[in-house]
């Protein structure tokens, strides 16, 4: 259990299928993920037991279910592509529940998770994609420590048109200076 | 076969494996390439176990080549990963692992024929490629081809005792074609 100011990260468990179907189908979720085919109750079940079978280690990268300090499950956010020699990993977050967008749980799950990236798994680098229009996450992103590395030209196609790429990075120094890597 | 002007690209056979094994036991060549471990000829990252039954290039398995010179002599390897079909993008990655054929224009006009066949035949609309940022000969030929660069990685790269910044560069089918409207580049 990851305790942040106003989230707690802990492990997805197999059962919570319910939420994750209903988020992973919600165009205004999925409009800022790349991904946008409809998902099924049985794929999202397989998906969380593969999950929860491979566990979260450096191996398999981390994937956290973001809570409430009161226990409200509002989304997930995740260390992908674990490189043991590079010492990186990407991050990923979804906050699936509308109603807790743009109040700052993303941004102190994000923060949390961070800590943990730097202060246990020893990480030196994180980094992320961003669609260009999602300002509001770029702003989240860079308030967390990520600084804007570049613009990767017609990276992505949704809503019938292609859009740039934001990549986003953040070193283990730098994330220290602003949020302190000792908790 | 993809003719180019110095070079053809063909599909990979058994027989490349012997001189890849070659170049990935030279450090001179894979000083800027994720590979490190040495390896058995069989566990080859580049040209690994699929390399007995060959590779069968398509839009879903990727394309993976070897480069030889008009004259016959396999120099090198080109590919393209991470096909994307709703992206309509690629990532491109080449070695010119025979070191006497580096700085001679071969690695250029490999690239150059196998953008041409990833916008021409492919249908792609973008290719992307990441480079070490200290490999300035690299970034040079890449530009020359048409690709812009886009992004800094700081420090995602570690190998030789230190970290080094990546740089990303991408082009899209209308830089390569506005390249070869002007007669520019090797397009």
């Amino acid at each position: 259990m990851l305790e942040g100011k106003q989230v707690r990260l802990r492990a997805v468990e197999p059962d919570e299928v319910e939420p994750n179907y209903r988020w992973f189908n919600d165009p205004e979720v999925t409009r800022y993920l790349a991904v946008g085919y409809p998902i099924s109750r049985a794929y999202e079940a397989q998906w969380l037991e593969r999950r929860g079978s491979s566990g979260n280690n450096f191996a398999s990268g981390v994937q956290l279910a973001i809570e409430t300090k009161d226990g409200v499950y509002i989304g997930n956010v995740g260390l992908h592509e674990p490189n043991a020699e590079h010492r990186t990993a990407v991050l990923g977050i979804a906050i699936g529940e509308k109603d807790y967008w743009a109040s700052g749980y993303g941004t102190d799950a994000i923060v949390t998770l961070l800590r943990f990236a730097f202060g246990e798994m020893n990480l030196n680098r994180v980094s992320l994609h961003t669609f260009d229009f999602n300002e509001r996450a770029v702003a989240c992103y860079q308030k967390c420590g990520f600084q804007i590395e570049g613009r990767l030209r017609e990276n992505y196609y949704g809503g019938g048109r292609y859009c740039d790429v934001i990549v986003m990075g953040v070193l283990r120094d730098g994330f220290d200076r602003m949020h302190g890597v000792a908790p | 076969m993809l003719e180019g002007e110095l070079v053809r690209l063909r599909a990979i056979e058994p027989e490349d494996r012997g001189r890849a094994a070659v170049w990935l036991a030279d450090p001179e060549v894979t000083r800027y390439l994720t590979y490190r471990y040495p390896s058995s000829q069989g566990a080859l990252g580049l040209h690994g176990d699929w390399l007995a039954e060959g590779w069968e290039n398509s839009f879903a398995n990727g394309v993976r080549l070897s480069i030889e010179t008009k004259d016959g002599v396999h120099i090198g390897g080109i590919n393209l990963h991470r096909i994307h079909p709703e992206d309509r993008k690629a990532g491109l990655g080449i070695v010119i692992g025979s070191r006497e054929h580096w700085g001679k224009g071969y690695g250029r006009d490999a690239v150059a024929t196998l953008l041409r066949f990833a916008f021409d035949e492919m249908n792609l609309n973008r290719v992307w490629l990441t480079v070490v940022d200290e490999h300035a000969p690299a970034i040079a030929c890449y530009k020359r081809c048409g690709f812009q660069e886009e992004a800094r990685l700081r420090q995602e790269f570690y190998k030789n005792g230190r970290y080094y910044d990546f740089i990303q560069m991408g082009i899209l089918r209308r830089d390569f074609d506005a390249l070869r409207a002007k007669g520019g580049g090797d397009a």
